[in-house]
């Protein structure tokens, strides 16, 4: 009796497990591949669409998928194995790898509280200057040592004024909202300002050199890009100041507070100097260096000298570091190169484009608005970067420049303000259980048009300029 | 700051000892420059991870930023290299060891072997050995190590013993494993790819070959004749304090007992293993072996007899890294030709000084092998100095299972062979103690090599 | 009144309330705090929160540490906290639990499962656990791997469309409490028939009748006008039963369709005891089971007893 108890409650917590099976099933055996399109470049599609399922409806850990992705690119013959493992790894995974192992190295030298200090002097006791001062920031910061690092860092230093400035956060819910999302939408337009904002970013470098659409350097990047950052960041306060309008403002007794609790750490140790100073390194062979060697060895670079100067433990790393994305990116990466090397993502892009073409007449506005759309929805269900892995085959197939489209698809995967599950910032302020996931929709509509606009704005005034 | 460089001086010198090659020494003419890069970094690599004065992680970090930045190669390359099935099977094995343990087989399978050597330490130490050995014939010595670590480590958690006595014991039991894996890995053509190479080596080179039973019949003989000596060696490098494991087996029974029965996700654990093999054994070349293995942890994964977070704990992905970056160095010394260019260099050197006989010949392939297994993994040792061994002259045949047997003695260096790695992935040898035992193992192996071919193989001739 | 010195199980029982936050599970808290005093059972907390997406598992969990050296609390751990003084304030006569100091810093972390050590928790049988993901799964595998006997489960958050999965799989009685409200007076409302649960649940509602000083109604529904022997003789052994214990007992036979008779009877003045269905798995999974099917269509207060 209580083995088909067993069973049963297995087969409820993967439903959506045995439901994707089917569908593959049902592809692979009874579904004939249409007629413009060959059979690996389908059989790719079939994986990537059961792939997506799981995802979305996560039966089945995400490292488990990766494997998913791995083997099943070998059992239906794609590529032998080791082509399947050499396309697992690139500058982008190793990008992933080592951003994720800076952030521990990082956040662990208890630097956030100099950032408080170094915040607070800046922007004084009002309410409205701390927020504006949270967002920028973290916007800034976000740019150049990722969004992840940056919100694990500036969430401590919001708890605790909210906390200071009442007892009971909730009691003071548009002021705790306020201070949060300016973190998290902070963090998260910022990314999009240099390669090395996020992992989605690499991934679109790398698809771009992978596929022959050419290169484009650190600066260049931050030349097209950045200005959307700075035209983003005051439009954000005003967005979270009318959405949320905190309680209090003023909050004097709370800054206070907090500044007696940072001065306790001290002056600054030579420890905390080297750490600032090795990030420094690592930023400067990032914008230098990159073209020649590569966004993701510069990270490694950076990690082995955090480990090397005993800055961080090899333990540490091994425990804090999520060895299943890494994995998860890894293939999502190496079924992506397999969509556009088999030709499925050009007969996706072609579908997309003689649907909507009779709709949008301007080329150009279609592949934009496609690649925005497409990336933007998508990039609210699943993670930032996986939008970018996935639909980046695709979008580069639309036609029309590639650099400029694959600009838009890594600036729109940004676009991830509606759910908790887009960014690791918005995941990272949900996590503290004090702004809820309405709170998301309630910020998140006038975010998504506000980028959508200024992004228009940067694709039709500033791009032609260059 | 002065105790930073104190503490890492073999760091300091291995980047000077790169940096002065780099800069001011000129590269041989008959080297490539890129060729040359990859031995300096080659070079450097084996400094620090003989004297690890930075966490082994950490040097294959190095391998790999400076495969890109002073060897020429692009990031993606780069990853290429790193990536491929057999680190796959590396990080498979390493998960379904995870698996095994979270599932508590660990404990049965130990008890069983137990129960065939009896409670003295030296006749446990002798089982892990001889099993490993004779599995490894078989199956491979990777899986072979991935599957009996957890069983040993299980004697160890149960063993009453702390402090040296509990580290002789571990590096006792856990050196049985990998030396018995790598003694073992000779004796049958799927031992290891390494010996596929060999054979086909053999096709396209000397025009002759040697059947499945034939290999048998010559090798052995030597894994019979090395299985007694290894245990002999480790159990005096290593001398345990206990001469009983009572204890450790008491515990070990009251928790089986405890356990009860089988329960059917032990059942199904041991269902789906039986799986995996019958997969290696029959699709192993069709799909590759990491493919299997990674098939095996997803279906572990999707009935949920392990959870990803036991995994990603309980798998030590320094050593995943580490592997990886050595197979990538091992390729570029390939396709730089730095590999033939050393192979080739120390051939006619000391095929200069010594006359042209068979002898000579003999030692020069089992010198080679011995001294590249231990730098780069055996199986590109056997493909770079396969075609040289077999264009040495003398009997096509004996040089190359000469150079074959040899490329197994990578006892010196936790990365020198795979079974070497997973068990330092345990946490529990360290980087010197592979040198301690593997000098002495290496003088055994060539010894036994020397019997085997003076007194066996001329049977055959 | 004479009474029996009343003996359940020579095993002490062990009882397990979830609680989901400060504002809606304060009546869940008292209900399991007082029916485990009633059975004299240990009580475990059990805060089952959300699981952050994966993807972003490592920044989340990076952020937390950071937190730690903040001084500020994983969320949940405050909720606990919360449990363990509301616990103090509902048993003042327990001088064990007076004791307890809670300390967010000594927890035990292990299979995604956080226990919060409690220093001289002998006496005052309480555990605090943290959990998180999916709410069934992980009450499920807390149950199993802890033998709860009990699960207490507070009906402010919508269980409504969990009623199904909690009954069914879900390895220990549960006690749902929809719409508790702890001023009205309510009746105790046992169904009885011939399934073999029913002799546990008569023994479960006396203990608490007893204890509690609520009066005793048994049901029997038969869907045709004969009542067969083995309800007959249930109702029977459950009336003596309570007649050994000295406790008062009015009985009802009703005719119909069970689950709608059920449901009209309990109104929402009643506190309704049943035993777990005892069909097979499937079955239940196809076309639900009575206590499914109660629990989906009233809002009173129902303990399953398996």
């Amino acid at each position: 009796m209580n083995i088909y108890i067993d069973i049963l409650f297995w087969v409820r917590q993967k439903k959506w497990f045995l439901f994707t099976l089917l569908y593959g099933l049902v592809m692979y055996q009874w579904v004939s591949p249409p007629p413009d399109l060959n059979l690996a470049g389908y059989h790719a599609l079939i994986i990537i669409s059961m792939a997506l399922i799981l995802i979305i409806t996560e039966p089945l850990p995400l490292p488990a998928i990766a494997m998913f992705m791995l083997f099943m690119q070998v059992v239906w013959g794609l590529d032998t194995a080791n082509n399947v493992a050499s396309s697992f790894m690139n500058d982008a995974v190793f990008f992933i790898m080592g951003s994720l192992m800076l952030a521990v190295a990082i956040v662990s030298q208890g630097l956030d509280k100099r950032l408080a200090l170094g915040i607070i002097k800046l922007t004084g006791h009002k309410t409205w200057r701390i927020i504006a001062g949270f967002t920028a920031i973290s916007a800034i910061l976000s740019s150049f040592i990722g969004e992840h690092t940056v919100a694990a860092m500036m969430m401590p230093v919001g708890l605790t004024l909210v906390r200071y400035a009442h007892k009971d956060p909730r009691k003071v819910a548009g002021l705790t909202a306020a201070l949060l999302f300016s973190i998290a939408y902070g963090a998260t337009i910022g990314s999009i300002g240099t390669p090395s904002g996020g992992g989605r970013n690499v991934i679109m470098m790398n698809y771009w050199s992978e596929f022959g659409a050419g290169s484009v350097s650190y600066l260049e990047w931050m030349k097209y890009v950045y200005p959307m950052v700075i035209i983003e960041i005051p439009i954000t306060v005003l967005i979270l100041l009318w959405t949320f309008r905190p309680e209090q403002t003023n909050l004097d007794s709370a800054v206070r507070k907090l500044i007696i609790d940072v001065a306790r750490a001290g002056k600054m140790k030579g420890r905390e100097w080297l750490a600032i100073f090795l990030f420094i390194l690592v930023f400067l062979g990032w914008v230098f260096l990159s073209e020649a060697f590569g966004l993701g060895i510069i990270a490694l670079l950076g990690v082995f000298l955090y480990l090397a100067f005993g800055l961080v433990e090899w333990r540490e790393l091994n425990r804090k570091t999520n060895w299943g994305v890494i994995l998860l990116f890894g293939s999502a990466i190496s079924i992506g190169i397999q969509m556009y090397d088999t030709g499925a993502a050009e007969w996706v892009a072609h579908i997309i484009i003689t649907n909507l073409g009779r709709v949008i007449e301007s080329p150009t506005m279609l592949q934009g608005s496609v690649s925005v759309l497409l990336t933007g929805a998508m990039s609210n269900v699943l993670s930032s970067s996986a939008t970018v892995a996935v639909v980046g085959p695709i979008v580069l197939d639309l036609g029309g420049d590639p650099i400029l489209i694959g600009f838009m698809t890594a600036i729109a995967s940004a676009f991830g303000y509606f759910t908790a599950v887009a960014a690791p910032a918005c995941t990272i302020i949900y996590s503290s259980g004090l702004v809820k996931s309405k709170d998301f929709l309630r910020a998140g509509w006038k975010m998504g048009v506000l980028s959508v606009v200024s992004l228009l704005l940067l694709s039709l005034i500033w791009w032609p300029m260059l | 700051m002065i105790f930073w460089v104190q503490q890492k001086r073999w760091l300091l010198i291995a980047l000077a000892v790169g940096a002065i090659l780099y800069f001011f020494v000129p590269h041989p003419q008959s080297l490539s420059l890129e060729a040359y890069h990859i031995l300096i970094i080659m070079l450097m690599t084996l400094i620090m991870i003989l004297k690890e004065p930075i966490p082994l992680p950490a040097i294959a970090l190095q391998v790999i930023f400076w495969q890109v930045i002073i060897g020429g190669s692009t990031p993606n390359e780069v990853g290429g290299y790193f990536m491929s099935d057999a680190v796959f099977f590396m990080m498979g094995s390493l998960m379904l060891a995870v698996a095994i343990v979270s599932q508590g087989l660990d404990k049965r399978l130990a008890l069983f072997l137990v129960s065939l050597t009896g409670n003295r330490t030296w006749r446990i130490v002798a089982g892990f050995t001889l099993t490993a050995a004779l599995l490894s014939s078989v199956i491979g010595p990777h899986l072979v190590t991935a599957i009996l670590l957890p069983v040993a480590l299980t004697l160890i958690r149960f063993s009453p013993d702390r402090g040296k006595g509990l580290v002789a014991l571990s590096a006792a039991l856990l050196f049985a494993i990998a030396y018995g894996a790598n003694v073992g890995s000779i004796g049958t053509p799927s031992g290891g790819p390494r010996n596929v190479i060999m054979m086909n080596y053999w096709q396209e080179f000397a025009f002759t070959s040697l059947s499945y039973l034939g290999w048998i019949r010559r090798v052995y003989p030597m894994v019979l004749l090395e299985i007694p000596f290894s245990v002999w060696i480790i159990l005096k490098t290593f001398p345990p304090e206990q001469q009983h494991m009572d204890s450790a087996v008491r515990h070990l029974l009251v928790e089986v007992r405890r356990d009860g029965k089988i329960s059917p996700a032990q059942g199904l654990t041991l269902v789906l293993l039986a799986l995996m093999l019958l997969g290696w054994v029959f699709f192993g070349e069709q799909l590759g072996m990491g493919t299997i293995a990674l098939i095996g942890v997803f279906l572990f994964m999707v009935t949920g007899l392990v959870q990803w977070k036991e995994i990603s704990a309980g798998v030590n992905w320094g050593v995943v890294l580490l592997f990886a970056s050595t197979i990538s160095i091992g390729v570029q010394m390939k396709n730089t030709g730095a590999a033939i260019w050393l192979a080739e260099g120390s051939v006619s050197i000391l095929g200069s000084l010594l006359p042209n006989l068979d002898w000579v010949r003999a030692i020069l392939s089992v010198g080679l092998s011995v001294g590249m297994a231990n730098l780069i993994s055996p199986s590109a040792t056997v493909a770079v100095a396969g075609p040289i061994v077999l264009n040495l002259g003398g009997d096509p045949i004996l040089l190359g299972l000469a150079s074959v047997i040899a490329s197994a003695f990578g006892y010196f260096t936790a990365v020198a062979a795979p079974a070497c790695t997973i068990i330092y992935s345990s946490g529990l040898v360290k980087a010197p103690d592979f040198l301690k035992a593997g000098w002495k193992m290496a003088l055994m192996s060539i010894l036994s090599l020397t019997v085997i071919a003076l007194f066996w193989w001329p049977l055959f001739s | 009144m004479k009474k029996k010195p009343t003996k359940i199980e020579t095993k002490a029982l062990k009882f397990l309330t979830a609680v989901s936050s400060v504002e809606y599970s304060k009546p869940t808290l008292k209900m399991g705090s007082l029916i485990a005093s009633v059975f004299d059972a240990s009580l475990g907390v059990v805060y089952v929160g959300e699981k952050a997406s994966e993807f972003h598992g490592s920044s989340v969990n990076l952020t937390r540490h950071n937190l730690d050296n903040w001084n500020i609390i994983h969320p949940g751990l405050e909720v606990l906290e919360w449990a363990l003084k509301e616990l103090k304030k509902l048993n003042p006569e327990n001088r064990d639990l007076a004791k307890i100091q809670f300390n967010p810093d000594h927890v035990y972390e292990e299979d995604g499962r956080v226990l919060v050590i409690l220093p001289n928790e002998d006496g005052s049988r309480v555990e605090l656990i943290l959990r998180e993901g999916e709410l069934v799964n992980e009450l499920r595998k807390e149950i199993q791997l802890e033998g709860y006997d009990l699960a207490i489960i507070g009906g402010s958050q919508n269980k409504r469309h969990l009623a199904h999965s909690l009954i069914q799989y879900l390895p220990s009685s549960i006690f749902v409490l929809q719409k508790f409200n702890p001023r009205v007076k309510y009746k105790l409302l046992l169904l009885v028939d011939d399934s073999s649960a029913t002799s546990k649940s008569v023994k479960w509602g006396a203990l608490i009748a007893e204890k509690l000083g609520w009066p005793v109604r048994t049901l029997t529904v038969s869907k045709t006008k004969r009542f067969g022997e083995g309800y007959m003789g249930a109702a029977a052994t459950a009336k003596k039963y309570f007649d050994d214990k000295g406790i008062e007992v009015e009985q009802f036979f009703l005719t119909g369709d069970p689950v709608r008779t059920f449901v009209e009877f309990a109104a929402d003045n009643h506190f309704v005891i049943m035993g777990a269905s005892t069909l097979n798995p499937v079955k239940q999974l196809l076309f639900g089971s009575k206590p499914i099917k109660t629990l989906e269509q009233t809002d009173v207060p129902i303990l399953i007893v398996r």
